[in-house]
């Protein structure tokens, strides 16, 4: 087979273990807090300096994989060490290696006990994830899917707060209860499919309705908790509670998109007919987590909580605008995901600041912060503008590309809807409102108001390096809102794949094999 | 196969069975040099019985390389599957030793100890080269026996003692249950050959039916004891609580290698024309198994007893393989196996060390705090744990993976999604202990043993997880391998 792979060099392979590399050697060389720190950091830039070049080789103008690396790993069970990139995966790696720099910047005072193994979680964490977005081979997908768990389940158990253990062992369960479904879905794929789990085979074989449909529910409570929806998202506000400032960055940042990166790396183009059919299904699901979860975002007194049920929210949005397969809504939904990467995590630094000044999350706690910190009541107050949608912000980007997407929906989702998207499009919009109360009430809670309080008094202002972590969001954010053709340039040619991939039936195919060859079923017994 | 032409076996017979020879007298000698050796320096016997393991290791390598031979008129059988087995049988003990030398410092008598573990050892070597009812008992009681005593070893030991004699009185029992199964195959058969039974069977009338299922369902409840699968699990949290803890984390590798090997043997040739018949009694056994496995370890506040109960679930994911009834089963069987022993083994030599004021750690609450105390012991237990709970990266992924391949692809696919739910329950009681270890403050004290071949013992086994975890295909491989031919 013929690899597409301009740079002639295994990137994504160094970009993948440069930072666990880089953690064996700190963990076997490095001695002292500050020395980690500074090693951590330098690992860390390295990596984002690594996935660089992806950016800048991306060729636009097709949909296939890139950057491809093939070698065989586990030939008896023909399963592949393969790595590829499109347009759809390919920023997120980026915003990974980013975020990892941001968070071990962030970590740099407020983590003060164990710190070597707070950033050898991180950067073997930093592995998996970037791991999980190259991965073309469904078993190696899956391994780095799954080993996310163990580096997050350190990482928000022994940095965490008062709860930490109820909320780490209950993320830890839910995700693996819901991702050991896939894994037995991926099992009768490779024997439906003819002994391969390769994602791009996967995408090409028929299976005929009944396949599509029982693959697609145990892909869906694997992604559905991962992103999280409603009604599976209750481990998500507890998690994110409870992890520490820089953990809750990772899992808002990343992890959430993994969900969603799921539905578009499998259920749309190797489910497409079970896709549309559970269409109407997706919708209601999302249509609840963008209001009623807004909703309960205002009732939050915890800040976390607050931007946690927002996080829930906002990727309501997502998995909207995912299924609705038109260009405008998956690039939306896209450029949701990765705005939302920028916002949530910034939001949460932003609450890390405050909380290492205090040490509480409670709104009623604070009051007038912006008479002792004016800079940082106006970094806080780009972020909150930015997560209310704000035009000039990326997520008012992402979200009218949502509702025009929804408002126009392609013909086979407005089949398998029984009103007119239109509807669901009218429904959506009133995140615009929602959640603008929920931010900035809280927002006016904490930062104005009189300065009552004796505690919040004596708050010291951002110093240098909490405001240098805050610099690169603020660029990115305003100029994704204000320019973002750059990334949409990106994703357009791998969406138009996916979008063709997911509105074509493959049940005609189907029903040709099994007429052209004798049904070669795994019988259940 | 080489057939027997030679009017008296000797000596191209006795070659095959060169190292289980070698064990048995090097393991006499033993127990009589052990007499000049002076009482506070016993741990010499351990030395030696190492050395033994080595010989026979290297024996193993003599005979084991080339292609299958019979021996003693097919009473003895030795093939890829046997060989590949001894090793581990061979691995497993020499961990179980190796935990044992410091361990066993404070008790009397210390000399039988390794000598009986020697013959355990022989025991499943002959086992696993049973393909005849009669080796198979054989194997099964020289193990058995040596087991019980060194259960019982602490006599001055209560829980010691009652452990030896419940696990005593049940496995005589099973025993029973297993002899009597086999006449009934005997009479309907005329045969004690596995290949023979299973032709026999084949063209058995159907006026013979009822004799046959009454000998099925006690062979495989004798079997089902002694590789603990429930409901006949009853004597193993007892058991693995009360023995030394070198010999629970014994019990529960290297006898299990013996019984599933010898269990698929039976199943693959004796039971061919019975699979309707075997596998919806494994298939029952498999669900119970795993959910009283993965349940009961939930409520163990003892990490033995936990380990006790973690193992039963163990065994029931090895039982999908036996189900799966194929040459993939088969190897995944293996996989699982060998992976285990490494995990298994490696989690209990880190309680061994543990020792707190003259007793080793054995409260879940003992681990409290091991990871700011002691970071690479937090951190190998740690890998063994999740690879215990299948996390990937780690071996104990790959394990249940090849097992549950092979069900999938003999149609299991209920079994696989309950298998794997259970799993997930699994995870929560292995995740709890490292909780303990990394969430929690120290409470009392440590006090570690401080054996450099027990600290390389667990170094191996984590770095052996880790390393099966990312490239497992040569292990896969092995064991592909070794099961040709089976069934």
């Amino acid at each position: 087979m013929e690899l597409h792979n301009v740079l002639d060099f295994p990137i994504l392979s160094l970009s993948i273990f440069l930072p666990t590399i880089g953690a064996l050697f700190i963990w076997l060389f490095i001695k002292g807090d500050e020395a980690v720190r500074w090693a951590a950091l330098a690992v860390s830039v390295a990596t984002f300096l690594v996935t660089l070049p992806l950016w800048i080789y991306f060729d636009s103008n097709t949909s296939h994989m890139q950057f491809e690396e093939f070698h065989r790993w586990i030939p008896a069970f023909n399963i592949n060490y393969q790595l590829g990139v499109d347009g759809i995966s390919m920023p997120f790696i980026l915003l990974t290696s980013l975020l990892t720099v941001i968070c071990i910047v962030s970590a740099w005072r407020c983590i003060t006990e164990r710190v070597k193994e707070y950033m050898l979680a991180f950067l073997v964490l930093e592995t998996t994830l970037i791991g999980v977005f190259c991965a073309l081979d469904a078993v190696l997908f899956y391994f780095f899917w799954e080993a996310m768990l163990i580096p997050m389940y350190l990482i928000i158990g022994v940095w965490g707060g008062k709860n930490r253990v109820y909320a780490t062992i209950k993320f830890f369960l839910y995700t693996l209860a819901g991702s050991v479904l896939m894994l037995v879905a991926l099992l009768a794929m490779y024997f439906k499919a003819g002994h391969t789990f390769s994602i791009l085979a996967f995408m090409d074989y028929p299976f005929d309705f009944t396949w599509q449909f029982w693959i697609w529910i145990a892909f869906f409570i694997a992604f559905a908790v991962k992103v999280p929806m409603w009604p599976v998202h209750t481990w998500l506000p507890d998690a994110h509670t409870e992890a520490p400032t820089a953990g809750s960055v990772i899992l808002a940042g990343i992890l959430l998109k993994m969900g969603a990166y799921g539905f578009l790396r499998f259920s749309l183009p190797m489910l497409p007919d079970a896709s549309q059919y559970f269409v109407p299904f997706v919708v209601v699901l999302s249509l609840i987590a963008v209001v009623y979860i807004s909703l309960v975002a205002m009732m939050q007194k915890d800040m976390k909580r607050l931007i946690a049920y927002s996080s829930i929210a906002h990727m309501g949005f997502v998995t909207l605008g995912t299924f609705m397969f038109t260009q405008q809504a998956v690039e939306g939904a896209l450029f949701g995901m990765i705005s939302h990467g920028f916002v949530a995590a910034a939001l949460f630094l932003c609450v890390g600041v405050l909380y290492d000044r205090l040490h509480t999350r409670e709104i009623a706690d604070y009051g007038g912060v912006v008479n002792v910190m004016p800079v940082f009541a106006a970094v806080m107050m780009v972020f909150c503008m930015a997560n209310v949608a704000l035009p000039g912000a990326s997520a008012f980007v992402a979200e009218i590309m949502v509702l025009i997407g929804t408002f126009n929906p392609s013909d086979v989702a407005q089949a398998s809807l029984a009103i007119s998207a239109k509807w669901v499009a009218i429904i959506a919009a009133t995140s615009v409102v929602l959640s603008a109360c929920y931010t900035l009430w809280m927002y006016k809670r904490v930062i104005f108001g009189d300065l009552t309080k004796d505690t919040v008094k004596g708050m010291p202002d951002m110093n240098m390096r909490e405001f240098g972590y805050f610099v690169p969001l603020i660029l990115l954010v305003v100029w994704l809102g204000i320019y973002p053709l750059p990334v949409l340039d990106v994703m357009h040619a791998s969406v138009a794949h996916l979008i063709e991939q997911a509105t074509t039936t493959k049940l005609d195919a189907a029903a040709a094999l099994a007429q052209q060859m004798p049904v070669q079923e795994l019988a259940v017994r | 196969m080489a057939n027997v032409t030679f009017p008296f076996p000797f000596p191209d017979h006795l070659w095959a069975l060169l190292p289980e020879i070698l064990v048995a007298v090097l393991a006499m000698a033993l127990l009589i040099v052990d007499l000049f050796v002076p009482k506070d320096r016993k741990h010499l016997t351990g030395y030696l019985s190492l050395a033994t393991i080595l010989v026979a290791g290297v024996a193993l390598i003599q005979v084991g390389g080339g292609t299958p031979v019979t021996a003693f008129y097919g009473f003895f059988t030795l093939d890829p599957f046997a060989v590949f087995s001894k090793w581990l049988i061979l691995a497993g003990t020499a961990i179980a030793i190796i935990m044992s030398l410091d361990y066993i410092r404070t008790e009397e008598n210390v000399g039988e100890y390794f000598v009986l573990m020697l013959f355990a050892m022989l025991g499943m070597m002959l086992l696993v080269s049973a393909n005849n009812f009669v080796t198979m008992y054989l194997g099964i009681e020289l193990m058995a026996l040596s087991i019980y005593v060194l259960v019982g070893y602490q006599r001055d030991t209560l829980r010691s003692n009652e452990a030896a004699l419940k696990y005593f009185i049940l496995g005589s029992l099973s025993s029973g249950m297993l002899l009597y199964g086999i006449t009934f195959f005997y009479g309907v058969t005329s045969s004690l050959d596995f290949k023979h039974i299973g032709d026999a069977l084949a063209a058995a009338s159907s006026s013979e039916h009822t004799a046959v299922l009454l000998g099925l369902v006690f062979i495989l409840a004798g079997l089902a004891f002694k590789v603990s699968m429930a409901p006949f699990h009853m004597w193993t949290p007892d058991a693995y609580e009360g023995a030394p803890t070198p010999i629970t984390a014994f019990m529960s590798a290297a006898p299990k290698v013996a019984g599933f090997v010898v269990f698929v043997r039976i199943v693959a040739d004796a039971l061919p024309a019975l699979e309707h018949e075997t596998m919806m009694i494994l298939s029952g056994i498999a669900v119970l198994t795993m959910a009283i496995g993965n349940l009961a370890a939930i409520a163990q506040r003892n990490i033995k007893r936990m380990l006790a109960y973690s193992t039963i679930g163990h065994v029931g994911f090895v039982t999908l393989g036996l189900i799966a009834g194929s040459g993939s089963g088969y190897a995944g069987i293996l996989v699982y196996l060998a992976i285990y022993l490494f995990m298994g083994m490696g989690a209990f030599t880190v309680i061994v060390l543990m020792r707190r004021e003259g007793i080793q750690g054995e409260l879940l609450d003992d681990f409290a705090g091991l990871a700011k105390v002691r970071p690479g012991y937090a951190l190998a237990m740690g890998l063994l744990l999740f690879s215990l709970a299948g996390i990937p990266f780690l071996g104990g992924f790959w394990a249940k993976y090849a097992v549950f391949i092979a069900a999938m692809q003999a149609g299991h696919i209920y079994l696989v999604i309950y298998a794997l739910l259970f799993s997930v329950v699994g995870a929560f009681y292995y995740i709890r202990v490292v909780k303990y270890m990394y969430f929690d403050e120290a409470r009392v004290p440590f006090n570690f043993s401080e054996n450099r071949l027990m600290q390389a013992t667990v170094a191996l086994t984590a770095i052996a997880v880790v390393l099966l975890g990312i490239y497992p295909d040569p292990l896969m491989e092995l064991c592909r391998q070794a099961v040709v031919g089976i069934g």
